[in-house]
């Protein structure tokens, strides 16, 4: 499939805003086991270190008990790219492309 | 470039309308919670009445974009290979042609590309990093339950990445298999055989097998979740506390995962980690674990081995690990990670046993052997990895000539039918077969560690000549395959 490079964010609409962040113990020395009863959007990170997705209000509740937090970038809520989306046409082609010369149902 | 919920329902149908030979389509009993219809493709070649399934779920969380995309598209190659005698090459893996074939003539494969659409079109209209389905949560101000904690499985143990609140993006719903989404996955899990299963998720190039919710042990088949308590939203599992798995289930797991990373590295290098799911980090109410679980919460039902893939890498950012503006190569790799998942679900002994000798009871013998004798010992599991190692790329080899399956039939014939505590000794014809048979299986293959296996296997025949069918199979509960190794070449 033609693969179409992420676009550049747009300005700023208003959307509310998230943030991709690392948290780690801080000099209270929380414990990080304890960020699980926050309810927050963790995401995977394989290098072990505990990533999540927050609002300003989680993280500034996280600081506040504590725990340091380290923003990685800032993400508005909005809808996918839309240049990442298929059309239904290209989906359409790139089916009947790749079973070109397959006898169908249709052909007898 | 991802495809819309509609594009994906597209695809499917037109497959099960073009080549009603290969696919079929049926809606799921239940529409998502927005009204969408929820479908499952079915693949396989030739007739038949019910055989050994695999079953490919994505789009379980919604801003996993690639691996709905991934599993229709792999509906597609296998299509393509097998109409048109083409092996099937994801970067550096090739899959024979006709070892395709056998996968398609010995599986049902089940497809179900968009477990949840709506959650899917959110992504694309409203918020790029949705993960969970759309339901309204009553008397709050957050939407969605978590798919992938709302199984019965430990269902509302709040620990780890599980929670209670609606408002948590690993919310469990208010009950288990309170969400339409999740029935339909039930529902396919009762309604059809389903051996296999794989849930794939991004990211984190993991492949993962039970359990998801503590430790693994093997010692105490006592330490079971069925006595665990759940439903109570806190974290009930006491402290220390680690799952009874069977040998031979941890065996297994390990063997496919293992072969499913290797598949994964040759495509391009990528190297994936197999591991438990808890190796993630702690969860409940997961579709792998219920997957696996319910065979042993109900002995009446059929076990099913549950995997969950992680696919791709942190690429910088959460949303291009998510959804990357180029899917490709990880769209190869899943797919490869798929097939591998396929192939090892076909079983030579079952294949050639029941559906070409239409005769369970040597079938059923041998798994006897397997199941009660060989997994209690370190040397015999190492036998059973081994056979598990070495049938998949030899199993089309033999399915394609004549001589050798009429040779495997025979073998099996012999072996499974002279029962376990036969005190006859082996037939030195037999014997003489079986080390024929071996060595022409050693001149079709120049794969070296299958090599090496079959040169443990002669290795093996040459010192079961005067011993009993029970002595031959106590020997190898004794000596391990590398202490039995020899050269394969000559006959």
């Amino acid at each position: 499939m033609p693969d179409t490079p992420r676009q550049q964010p747009e300005p700023s609409t208003g959307a509310p805003m998230r943030f991709e962040a690392t948290v780690h113990p801080g000099q209270a020395l929380r414990a990080l086991d304890a960020v699980a009863d926050l309810d927050l959007d963790r995401v995977p990170d394989v290098g072990g270190e505990l990533r999540l997705l927050v609002t300003a209000e989680d993280a500034e509740r996280l600081v506040d008990q504590g725990y340091e937090v380290r923003l990685v970038q800032a993400l508005r809520v909005r809808p996918l790219d839309q240049g990442l989306i298929m059309d239904d046409a290209s989906a359409q082609s790139w089916l009947e492309a790749r079973v070109a010369g397959i006898e169908r149902q249709e052909d007898h | 470039m991802y495809r819309t919920v509609a594009q994906l329902d597209s695809a499917t149908d037109l497959l099960a309308t073009w080549f009603p030979q290969h696919f079929s389509r049926q809606v799921l009993p239940e529409a998502s919670v927005e009204g969408r219809p929820v479908h499952a493709l079915r693949m396989r070649v030739g007739g038949g009445g019910q055989r050994r399934g695999v079953l490919f779920l994505g789009g379980t969380h919604a801003r996993e974009l690639m691996n709905p995309d991934a599993i229709v598209e792999l509906a597609v190659d296998l299509l393509v290979s097998h109409a048109n005698g083409t092996d099937v090459v994801y970067g550096g893996r090739t899959w024979a042609a006709d070892d395709v074939r056998v996968i398609l003539e010995a599986l049902d494969l089940w497809f179900v590309p968009c477990v949840n659409p709506d959650g899917r079109h959110h992504v694309m209209t409203v918020d790029d990093l949705w993960r969970k389905n759309r339901r309204d949560n009553p008397r709050t101000p957050c939407d969605g339950v978590d798919l992938n904690r709302n199984h019965d499985i430990l269902w509302g143990v709040a620990q780890g990445q599980t929670s209670c609140s609606p408002c948590s993006d690993v919310y469990c719903g208010p009950s288990a298999f309170s969400e339409p989404e999740s029935r339909n996955v039930k529902h396919l899990l009762d309604a059809e055989r389903i051996d296999v299963m794989v849930d794939v998720h991004s990211y984190s190039e993991l492949v993962l097998w039970p359990w998801g919710h503590a430790p693994n042990q093997t010692e105490d088949p006592t330490q079971r979740f069925t006595g665990l308590q759940r439903g109570t939203c806190t974290a009930s599992i006491p402290v220390g506390y680690e799952e009874y798995i069977t040998p031979r289930d941890l065996l297994r797991f390990e063997t496919v995962g293992g072969r499913v990373v290797d598949a994964i590295a040759a495509v391009r290098g990528r190297v994936y980690t197999g591991q438990t799911g808890i190796g993630l980090y702690p969860t409940t109410g997961t579709t792998s674990d219920y997957a696996y679980a319910r065979h042993i919460a109900d002995p009446t039902l059929r076990k099913t081995y549950g995997f969950t893939f992680e696919a791709g890498p942190y690429a910088g950012s959460t949303a291009e690990s998510f959804h990357p503006a180029d899917p490709t190569l990880v769209k190869l790799d899943t797919k490869a990670g798929m097939l591998a998942l396929a192939q090892q679900s076909v079983c030579a002994i079952e294949l050639i046993g029941v559906q070409l000798l239409q005769r369970d009871t040597e079938v059923a013998a041998l798994r006897q052997v397997r199941d009660e004798l060989l997994v209690t010992t370190d040397a015999g599991r190492q036998w059973v990895a081994l056979f598990e190692r070495v049938q998949a790329p030899l199993i089309g080899t033999v399915l394609a000539d004549a001589h050798l399956s009429r040779e495997a039939a025979a073998l099996l014939e012999a072996v499974g039918g002279a029962g376990g505590d036969d005190p006859t000794p082996l037939q030195p014809d037999d014997l003489e077969r079986a080390s024929s048979f071996i060595a022409l299986l050693a001149e079709r293959t120049d794969v070296e560690a299958v090599n090496t296996d079959i040169g443990a296997v002669r290795g093996s025949l040459a010192q079961m000549a005067g011993l009993s069918l029970t002595d031959a199979v106590q020997l190898l509960m004794r000596a391990a395959p590398a202490d039995q190794r020899q050269p394969v070449t000559g006959s």
